[in-house]
């Protein structure tokens, strides 16, 4: 009787033994960051056995959540949205340096089509009073004609008069 | 294909394999996004474009300068236009 007593003080002892190092615990001992976390890993669940009928159980050694991972994953897909962000970005301001350059192209061809409104205004004036000259201009090229005519005509009256003069010569010396 | 990987092996925890899937999705997302930008080559033609205007701009210069050059020489016509026309009336009323 004394014997199963003891027996069962010594299963009472095994039972109530501390926890032997899991894989969980190992690793984050290896962290010394995590000290905190470590320690409430000791205090984390534990794999109870119990003792149901003779059959042992254990529920499996779990981590309790860290307290700031919301944060960390909120900053993680934040970091996400900005890296791709950023990536996109590059495309919108190249089509936005193409949309500036044309319409600064488009803003020099609106000067030159005033400019050359301008100019066609201006031609088209210029063509009617060269219209309205035109009567002067060609009374100007038939006094030029005649001048020339007139020109001609005083050489060969200048000629004339010499050969008559030469003649009118030889006739007295005779 | 990925669930095998996913099956907890020997001396790996549940966690490490989150942030191993977690890193490798980020990585796919990241990967795609980039291809996406690649196929659809709007860098080159992008590129391509913005190089071709700058081509183009020297001969704009150009074309606008023998515009402001064209202008000057009409109003220097208008000018001796305008002159023949007082030499016109002083021609008539010299006739008279």
């Amino acid at each position: 009787m004394a014997a199963t007593g003891d027996e069962a003080a010594a299963m009472e002892s095994i039972s109530k033994a501390p926890v032997p190092p899991t894989d969980l615990t190992l690793t984050l001992t290896a962290e010394p960051e995590h000290k905190t976390d470590a320690t409430e890993n000791q205090k984390a669940k534990r794999p109870s056995n119990n003792n149901d009928g003779g059959v042992e159980t254990a529920e499996e050694a779990t981590e309790p959540a860290e307290p700031d991972i919301n944060a960390l994953c909120r900053d993680m897909f934040d970091k996400m949205s900005v890296f791709l962000q950023g990536e996109l970005t590059a495309t919108c301001e190249d089509y936005k340096l193409l949309e500036n350059m044309n319409k600064l192209t488009s803003l020099k061809y609106m000067e030159m089509k005033d400019i050359s409104i301008n100019i066609s205004r201006n031609l088209q004036d210029l063509n009617q009073k060269y219209a309205s000259l035109q009567p002067y201009l060609d009374q100007i090229n038939q006094i030029e004609e005649q001048v020339t005519a007139l020109e001609q005509a005083a050489y060969k009256l200048d000629t004339y008069s010499k050969k008559l003069e030469a003649k009118f010569k030889k006739l007295e010396k005779r | 294909m990925a669930s095998s990987e996913t099956q907890p092996r020997f001396g790996q925890s549940v966690k490490s394999l989150l942030s191993d899937k977690v890193t490798s999705c980020s990585g796919d997302v990241i990967a795609l996004t980039r291809q996406v930008l690649k196929g659809s080559r709007s860098q080159e033609l992008l590129s391509q474009a913005a190089r071709n205007m700058v081509i183009q701009e020297d001969a704009i210069l150009h074309s606008e300068d023998s515009l402001r050059k064209m202008s000057i020489i009409t109003t220097h016509l208008q000018y001796h236009v305008e002159h023949s026309k007082n030499l016109q009336d002083q021609l008539k009323h010299l006739m008279k």
